[in-house]
C-alpha cells in the first residue's frame, strides 16, 4: 500500500507530512534509534496516488508501491 | 464534554481551496474584501486539480469565430453534453463568455496556456469538426494559484474542514470548522460563504472497494458543500442522477481524452468509427459517445478493450507523454516503468468506472444559490477546471458586491445549532461502544449500490431508503472516532448519509428512465420532463421535491 518510507534515507524533515492533503502520515512520528523522529504511514488506503510526497521529498526516501489490485492489465 | 471554540471573523469565507475557492478568494481580495480560505487539506496540493490537468474548456473568438452557439451545439455532442444538458443556457453562455479572460489571466500568472505562443486545441473532439478543448500545462496550477492568493493577502487556513453553515433564510451568518490535526473547533462569523468543496466520491463503491482512495477524485471529496447547503435549506438539483467515467483499468485517473490511441477489441479491430490510427489531435471519441461500451464488451465476453497508442511518431509520442504528465498521471507512468509497460509496444486495458454523482447545488449565472450570501462554484454547481475557474472568479465578484450592503449578524438558531454540533462531536469522541467511519461508509455504499444502483424501482428504492434511515438512526449516537483524522472522516460520512438519503428520495420522485438513470417500473423517458430539473430542498427538516423548468 502506498506510500513507503525508506528510513535509512529519511532525514525526518516532515515535508511529506506537510504535503499530503489526505494526511496519510497523520499522528505522532516514530522515533528512530538515532533519536530522529520520522513520519509514519498511518492511513495508506486514503492515498490519491498523486505522487506529490515523492516529488517533494528532498532525500528521495519515499516510494509509491501500487497495490496489486490497481495493477494495469496490458498485452 | 466541554469543547473550546476559536472565533474568527471575515467578510468572505471560501469553503474549500480548490480551483474555485482560490479563484473566488483572489477576485474578492482584489475587490477589497477580507477573505479566508478554509481548506481540508493544503491548498498547494489539494483537491482534484492538484495532480494537474491538460484540457481547459473554453471559447476563444479569435480561434473559434464569433458564433458561440455553434460552439455550444458542437460541445453538446461530446461528453460535455451529458453535463451541459443539466445546466441553463445563461449559465453555459456566461461560462464560455468569461472563459477566454481566465485563460489570459492564468497565462499571465505562469500557467502555460499556449504552445509556442499559440493556442493549441486538441482532444475531446470529433475529427474534422470544431475543436472544443484548449491544451495547457496545468501541473503547477495549484501552487501558482495559492501564491497568487497569498500575494494579495488572502488568509489561507489549511487543514480546516468546514462542516456546518450557520444562518437562516435571511442569509449566511457563519460556519463551523474543525482543525483536522488537533480537532479544535472554529466558529467563523462571516457575511458570505462561497462553497467550492469539489466532487462526491465514497457514496457508491469505487472500482476497488477496499481502496477508497483509488478514484478519479481524491478520497476527501465527500460532497461537504452540497450536504451543508442542503441542511441550511439551499436547493439542490438532479441529485438522483449519475454518470460513469472510463479510463485505465484498475488505476483510476480521469483524462481519457489525453490518450491519443485507438480503442480496440482483442482482435485489434477499432470499437468505434471515429479514428483507426492513433491521433494526437483527436482522441478516440467512442469513449465520449459511449462510456459503458467497455463494461458491455466485457459482460458480453467480447472484451477486453485496449487503448492502443502504437504507431505514434516519436514527436507525437513525446507530446502524449508530456500531456499525460500534465494531466496528473505521474504515478501511473512510474507504474508502467516499473512493470516494463511501453506504450509504443503494449496496449493497455480500459474500463468503465464507478458511478459518478451528478447532483449539484442550484445556482444562477451569478453563482447565487437560493440562500442570500451563499455562493457556489466548481464541481458543486458545474464541472471541470474551467467551470471552477470561471465561476470561482465570478462568485468572488458577487460576494464582494453583496457584503457592501450588509452587516455581520447572528441567526436566530445559530446558538442552538452550535450546541447541537458540539453534542454530535462529543458523541463521536466518546470512548463507549460504537461504529467507526469506515464501517458506516461501507454500509452506505452497499445500500446505495444495492437499492439505488444501475436499475431501480419504487420497491427497491423504498426498501433501500428504509434501511438507510435505520442505519442512520443507529449511527446518530454511535459513530466513533479515535483521533481527529477519524473525526473528520465521521463528519464526511455524516455528509454522505445526507446525500445518500436525498438520492433515494429524488430517485423515487423521478418516475421515468433517463440516460443512465433506469427505473424498471418506468422504463421510458418522459418527454414532459425534458428541459426540467428535479429540485430538492430541506424545509424544517423535511425533504421537499419540485420539478422546475431549467433556469427557472
Amino acid at each position: 500500500m502506498p506510500p513507503e518510507i525508506d528510513y535509512s534515507k529519511c532525514t525526518g524533515c516532515g515535508i511529506c507530512k506537510d504535503t499530503c492533503s489526505e494526511d496519510v502520515f497523520f499522528g505522532p512520528d516514530i522515533v528512530e534509534p538515532d533519536g530522529i523522529s520520522k513520519p509514519k504511514v498511518t492511513y495508506p488506503e486514503s492515498c490519491f496516488h498523486c505522487y506529490l510526497c515523492v516529488e517533494q521529498c528532498p532525500s528521495g526516501s519515499i516510494k509509491i508501491r501500487i497495490p496489486l489490485v490497481m495493477h494495469v492489465p496490458y498485452k | 464534554m466541554k469543547l473550546e471554540i476559536e472565533n474568527i471573523k471575515t467578510d468572505v469565507l471560501c469553503v474549500g481551496g480548490g480551483i474555485a475557492g482560490l479563484m473566488a478568494a483572489i477576485r474578492a481580495r482584489d475587490l477589497g474584501a477580507d477573505v479566508i480560505i478554509a481548506e481540508k487539506g493544503v491548498t498547494r496540493f489539494s483537491g482534484s486539480a492538484r495532480i494537474g490537468n491538460d484540457h481547459f474548456w473554453c471559447y476563444i473568438p479569435e480561434y473559434h469565430g464569433n458564433d458561440i452557439n455553434a460552439f455550444i451545439k458542437e460541445c453538446m455532442l461530446t461528453q460535455l453534453g451529458n453535463m451541459l444538458s443539466n445546466l441553463s443556457y445563461p449559465i453555459i453562455r456566461t461560462w464560455l463568455e468569461n472563459s477566454h479572460e481566465i485563460v489570459k489571466l492564468w497565462d499571465s500568472w505562469g500557467i502555460p496556456m499556449k504552445k509556442d505562443g499559440k493556442y493549441d486545441f486538441s482532444g475531446h473532439s470529433f475529427p474534422g469538426r470544431i475543436m472544443t478543448h484548449l491544451k495547457y500545462k496545468g501541473r503547477m496550477q495549484k501552487p501558482i494559484l495559492t501564491d497568487q492568493a497569498l500575494k494579495r493577502g488572502v488568509k489561507i487556513m489549511d487543514r480546516v474542514m468546514v462542516f456546518e453553515l450557520l444562518g437562516d433564510k435571511q442569509g449566511i451568518t457563519g460556519a463551523l470548522g474543525m482543525d483536522t490535526r488537533q480537532g479544535r473547533l472554529i466558529k467563523f462569523q462571516t457575511k458570505t460563504a462561497i462553497l467550492g468543496t469539489g466532487a462526491v466520491i465514497r457514496l457508491y463503491p469505487g472500482v476497488t472497494p477496499a481502496l477508497m482512495g483509488n478514484n478519479i477524485r481524491p478520497f476527501t471529496s465527500t460532497g461537504d458543500g452540497r450536504a451543508m447547503a442542503y441542511r441550511i435549506g439551499a436547493e439542490l438539483f438532479n441529485v438522483e442522477l449519475f454518470s460513469r467515467h472510463a479510463g485505465v483499468k484498475n488505476f483510476c485517473r480521469s483524462g481519457q481524452a489525453t490518450w491519443s490511441g485507438v480503442c480496440r477489441d482483442p482482435d485489434g479491430k477499432p470499437i468505434g468509427k471515429y479514428i483507426e490510427k492513433p491521433n494526437i489531435k483527436y482522441s478516440d471519441m467512442i469513449i465520449e459517445v459511449d462510456k459503458q461500451i467497455f463494461e458491455r464488451y466485457h459482460e458480453a465476453g467480447k472484451g477486453p478493450i485496449y487503448m492502443d497508442c502504437r504507431g505514434l511518431s516519436e514527436s507525437d509520442y513525446a507530446y502524449l507523454r508530456e500531456a499525460l504528465l500534465n494531466e496528473g498521471n505521474i504515478a501511473l507512468i512510474e507504474h508502467f516503468k516499473e512493470e516494463g509497460i511501453d506504450l509504443m509496444k503494449n496496449q493497455i486495458e480500459f474500463s468503465t468506472y464507478e458511478f459518478r454523482y451528478l447532483g449539484r447545488i442550484a445556482m444562477n449565472e451569478h453563482t447565487e444559490t437560493s440562500i442570500p450570501g451563499l455562493y457556489t462554484a466548481g464541481d458543486e454547481s458545474t464541472f471541470s477546471i474551467s467551470g471552477a475557474a470561471v465561476f470561482g472568479w465570478l462568485s468572488g465578484e458577487q460576494a464582494t458586491r453583496y457584503i457592501k450592503n450588509i452587516d455581520f449578524r447572528s441567526g436566530e438558531k445559530d446558538s442552538d445549532n452550535i450546541e447541537k454540533q458540539k453534542l454530535m462531536i462529543s458523541s463521536m469522541k466518546s470512548e463507549s461502544y460504537g461504529y467507526d467511519w469506515k464501517d458506516a461508509n461501507l454500509a452506505l455504499q452497499h445500500t446505495l449500490a444495492d437499492y439505488a444502483g444501475a436499475i431501480k424501482s419504487e420497491a427497491t428504492l423504498t426498501a433501500g431508503l428504509s434501511h438507510l434511515r435505520r442505519l442512520r438512526k443507529k449511527l446518530d449516537n454511535s459513530l466513533r472516532a479515535r483521533n481527529p483524522w477519524e473525526l473528520i472522516r465521521c463528519l464526511e460520512v455524516r455528509n454522505l448519509y445526507d446525500l445518500g438519503e436525498i438520492t433515494f428520495i429524488a430517485a423515487l420522485e423521478r418516475k421515468e428512465s433517463r440516460g443512465m438513470f433506469k427505473r424498471s417500473d418506468y422504463p421510458y423517458t418522459d418527454p414532459l420532463l425534458n428541459g426540467k430539473v428535479l429540485i430538492i430542498k430541506n424545509s424544517e427538516g423535511k425533504p421537499i421535491t419540485e420539478w422546475r423548468e431549467m433556469g427557472g
